[in-house]
């Protein structure tokens, strides 16, 4: 034959134009083609057909190229079937690795179904490592201390269980007495005003005796450490201060050792510099974090040093276990009391593990979050089961294949177990990525009396806990799919059977599956709902006060120019002036603390006619200048309030809180009584001229307590916080006000300068966190209880096509449709609601230390959760419903 | 139509592997031995057979190789593999059955 064979490749390829697969493939799908065509095209020449017309009839099938590139591209489509080559040698860590890479490329096919399940789990395993990073660093991580286990805080036994202020004598009996300790000091808080280079700043200060670094095991960098024979009153002149301080103040000078600065007028030499990492935290406990450490410096002849004189906090290192050095300082209690009676209450001695001093309140709200984020962690887990078996099903038929194929269940079950690995260790990996982002936020947000949450981070611990918690959330996950692909049924799988019926058996696992979610959820809400109730309770609560349109700002009048009382009144009552004519101020006060200021001195108060007992009640006590009264708009109950007349060398007057009336006077008027307080012997007999209204002092959840007030003239305070009432914003007048101050003063420092209603807000700060995180999560678990309900009942849907459309052929309206998906769907969440309601009842006992004026089984708050919960789930059935009703039965019947 | 097109799918898919079950073909072969087979009744061209392969191929069922014999062209043939066996005997007992069925019910025989 003389034609020409045409080049079919050519033409062929030509046709299939469209069609797109990588390119190798490509060229062996043409050339078969092309070879299949080139012998129909000889077998029609040798049987007669003219070359054209035999090229044309050839050709003809491949004439509609778009159609046949995409049913070849549709049939050509990698199938997650595709036979494993075989292993060359069997090895575990071998089969592992192939196992990990067939699952990666499993995952790559199914990028929809990947990413939901590695969002989900990350969102669950990021949640978790988060709040692990918090508790990490506050409960777990050990004191920088050495040794901090056996570091105590010892003093009576308060009513909250913490240990109790102690005096110097005392102190020195227990030291002396005991024999369960490898040492013991005494702290107290101070905050004495520095000068450098005449400007004066007041510091976050510490007295400590002189072995208080050494009981903790640091040491200065620069310097020395303090000397025993300089803890006395004449030669206490020595200060330690912190890098920061240092680097702040001195520009990192290493001559700033030596160095002799004023305090409070008096002249220290710094004799050392703490290291950079030293966490000064037992100071913030009393103020914020010291930068500085001076001498406590007494002896027993001083006046302040006397048994009772309670003013100072008692540290030890034990060398015994805790219990016995409780029971020997207890006896060394006991004795005292015997010998000096009149001086002890008959409060028993406790030591206080340090940690626990430090960050024991915030502990119960860190395991409430933590038991929240283990939460959200289930549901996500479950979300991805379910994702899982789902995919299961679909996949049945594959599995099969592969067990005919001679792979082992144990394999098979290996291998679905690597899958699950890898998602999880994807998941773990986003979830670290999440707690990374999410922690420096969490820090920034948590309120300051979080002791030791700001050094939160995530560090190898976080990985380390993150990767545990992948591991076991895979193997949680993963165990019901596993386990239901060993029980695979072989032959029904490969016959395809089983697929269709309306409740194959992963349907009621998976069912159950989202009812764990649905009460999970019920119980995160629940608790998210109460804080929230409980929060916003709080910020109703009248505080006694008006915080709004008030600024607070502390000043301290210490040193030589301040020795008189009457100096200090004197200034007081200048800069209230000069505060006064402030544009913007409506009126003025000074006082010696204020309410929710994070302050506060309780005095002992003796009813003149009455006996003296130890018993005698202490009062919360305020110097307040005549305007306070308005200022903070505390009511007047009877009698009046301070005027100017009320001045030193006047008659001493004061004004009670109608809780102090009512306690101590429970049926009589105390306007006209007489009162002594502090010391029961000595200092003038005060008149109650009148009864204001009680304020909430240390914090809003905690009722009043007993209140005084004297004015500030006759019971002189020198740090003092201004109170400013202003026509508007009051934040807008900081900078008027400190400038107003130093007009007066030049030397006095100002400090803490803040709206009221910060303040107020502040006292709520711990509260507003937790609710916060718990919303957080309440919100995830929300979202992904929808998404899994929605995933259950859109499949459910689909697998029931055929079914529904048999039901709509036989006249089923669409309302019965409607209610047949909607029913099965009620169910799931009825079940999750009831049992998710009785787990909330009995979990947020564990959340009432949080809560405040509520119960925790709050009615409108169940009600409200379980509405919402309602609503969300409908909302998540509503594509799938829609789908169901607008099945075409015809459609439907023609399914395979 | 849809129902006619899946039935003729999966009865495509039994006849190649029953085809492949006898001996390794390659697609042109397979294409005339259906035709002649069934007297014409069933046809396949190169844009309905080679999908088809593909799929069985891509499920594991039959195993295609480039096979260069002396004198002959490069061509492409196509082995039946085990899980292709099995699929084909269960595909065979379906078959059976519906027959069976069709037989009673609407009185279809089949040989």
């Amino acid at each position: 034959m003389t034609t020409r064979v045409p080049d079919f490749n050519r033409l062929v390829r030509a046709r299939l134009a469209p069609l797109r697969v990588d390119p190798a493939r490509e060229a062996d799908i043409v050339a078969e083609l092309a070879q299949h065509v080139a012998e129909h095209h000889a077998e029609l020449v040798a049987s007669g057909v003219p070359d054209d017309t035999a090229v044309a009839m050839a050709l003809a099938p491949l004439d509609d190229p778009e159609r046949v590139a995409a049913d070849i591209a549709r049939a050509d489509r990698p199938r997650v079937t595709a036979p494993e080559p075989p292993p060359p040698a069997s090895s575990i860590a071998g089969d592992f690795v192939r196992d990990l890479r067939y699952a990666a490329r499993l995952l790559m096919q199914a990028p929809g179904f990947a990413a939901v399940a590695i969002v989900t789990l990350a969102l669950g395993i990021g949640a978790n490592a988060a709040i692990f990073s918090v508790l990490n660093s506050v409960l777990l991580a050990p004191l920088p201390y050495a040794d901090p286990a056996r570091l105590v805080m010892i003093g009576e036994r308060q009513v909250d269980g913490s240990a109790g202020n102690t005096d110097y004598t005392t102190f020195l009996d227990w030291r002396n007495r005991s024999r369960s300790f490898e040492e013991m000091a005494l702290i107290r808080s101070w905050q004495p005003t520095l000068m450098v280079n005449g400007e004066p700043e007041r510091v976050a200060a510490m007295r400590v005796s002189w072995n208080y670094f050494h009981l903790l095991g640091v040491a200065p960098r620069l310097g020395r450490d303090f000397r025993a024979d300089e803890d006395n009153p004449d030669r206490s002149r020595v200060l330690i201060i912190s890098d920061r301080l240092w680097r702040r103040r001195f520009g990192a000078d290493p001559s700033t050792i030596g160095r002799v600065v004023m305090m409070n007028d008096l002249e220290y030499t710094i004799v050392g510099v703490m290291p950079a990492r030293f966490e000064p935290l037992i100071s913030e406990h009393f103020y914020k974090p010291a930068d500085m450490w001076a001498l406590v410096g007494y002896n027993t002849s001083l006046s302040y040093a006397c048994r009772g004189c309670q003013h100072l906090k008692a540290i030890g290192r034990v060398k015994t276990p805790l219990e016995t050095a409780r029971a020997d300082v207890d006896a060394v209690q006991t004795q005292l009391r015997r010998e000096f009676s009149s001086a002890y209450p008959q409060a028993t001695i406790t030591l206080v593990p340090l940690a626990e001093e430090l960050t024991g309140h915030i502990r119960p709200a860190l395991l409430v979050l933590m038991g929240a984020v283990a939460c959200v962690l289930i549901i996500a887990c479950a979300n991805v089961a379910n994702l899982l078996l789902a995919r299961m099903a679909r996949r049945e038929h594959d599995l099969a294949l592969r067990t005919a194929l001679g792979a082992s269940r144990a394999r098979l079950v290996r291998q679905l177990l690597a899958e699950n690995a890898l998602l999880a260790a994807l998941g773990g990996t986003g979830g670290v990525l999440l707690a990374a982002i999410a922690v420096p936020l969490l820090t920034r947000l948590a309120p300051a009396s979080m002791a030791r949450l700001a050094g939160a981070h995530v560090d190898g611990r976080v990985v380390a806990f993150s990767f545990l918690v992948s591991l076991a959330t895979a193997l949680v996950f993963g165990l019901m799919p596993a386990l239901r692909a060993s029980r695979l049924e072989l032959r029904d799988a490969l016959h395809g059977e089983g697929r269709r019926t309306a409740h194959p058996p992963t349907s009621l696992a998976r069912r159950l599956l989202v009812a764990a979610d649905v009460a999970l959820a019920v119980v995160l809400l629940i608790g998210a709902g109460l804080m929230i109730r409980s929060v916003e309770r709080l910020m109703g609560v009248d505080p006694g006060f008006d915080p709004d349109h008030v600024l607070t700002m502390q000043i301290s009048m210490v040193g030589q120019a301040y020795r008189k009382d009457e100096t200090v009144v004197a200034k007081t009552d200048e800069m209230v002036e000069r505060l006064r004519a402030l544009p913007g101020v409506t009126a003025v006060a000074a006082a010696g603390q204020i309410p929710l200021g994070g302050n506060g001195d309780r005095w002992g108060f003796h009813v003149q006619g009455r006996v003296v007992t130890p018993e005698d009640p202490s009062v919360e006590r305020y110097s307040v200048t005549p305007e306070y009264f308005s200022v903070m708009r505390i009511p007047l109950r009877s009698g009046r309030l301070f005027t100017d007349a009320d001045r030193a060398g006047a008659e001493a007057v004061m004004l009670v809180g109608e809780q102090t009336a009512r306690v101590l006077w429970p049926n009589a008027d105390p306007i006209g009584q007489h009162v002594r307080i502090g010391a029961a012997d000595s200092g003038p007999w005060r008149t109650i001229v009148g009864i204001v209204g009680d304020v909430r002092h240390r914090e809003l959840a905690v009722p009043p307590t007993m209140q005084m007030y004297m004015p500030q003239a006759q019971l002189t305070d020198s740090f003092l916080t201004f109170v400013m009432r202003a026509t508007g914003d009051p934040a807008l007048l900081a900078g008027d006000a400190r400038r107003a101050i130093s007009s007066v003063a030049r030397d006095v420092p100002v400090y803490e300068v803040a709206p009221l209603a910060d303040l107020v807000a502040r006292s709520v700060g711990p509260r507003r966190f937790v609710m916060l995180l718990l919303e957080c999560f309440g919100a995830v678990a929300l979202l992904l209880t929808a998404v899994g309900l929605y995933g259950v009942i859109s499949y459910t849907v689909s697998e029931r096509t055929r079914e529904i459309g048999i039901r709509a052929a036989l006249g089923a309206s669409q309302g019965a449709i409607m209610r047949l998906v909607l029913g099965s769907g009620i169910v799931v969440v009825a079940t999750g609601l009831a049992v998710g309601l009785l787990v909330a009842v009995g979990a947020t006992r564990y959340l009432q230390g949080s809560l405040y004026g509520i119960s925790p089984t709050d009615p409108v708050t169940l009600a409200a959760v379980v509405g919402l919960l309602f609503l969300v789930t409908l909302a998540a059935q509503g594509v799938p419903i829609v789908r169901a009703m607008r099945v075409d039965p015809a459609v439907a019947l023609r399914q395979e | 139509m849809s129902h006619d097109r899946e039935l003729r799918k999966g009865s495509a898919e039994v006849l190649i592997l029953a085809l492949l079950e006898e001996r390794d073909r390659h697609g042109y072969e397979i294409a005339k031995l259906i035709d002649r087979r069934s007297d014409g009744a069933l046809k396949f061209h190169v844009a309905s057979l080679y999908p088809t392969l593909y799929r069985l191929e891509r499920r594991g069922l039959i195993q295609g190789k480039w096979v260069e014999r002396a004198g002959t062209r490069r061509r492409r043939f196509y082995r039946i593999t085990a899980e292709g066996q099995k699929m084909l005997d269960s595909q065979r007992r379906s078959w059976n059955a519906l027959f069976t069925a069709l037989n009673r019910v609407a009185r279809i025989r089949h040989a």
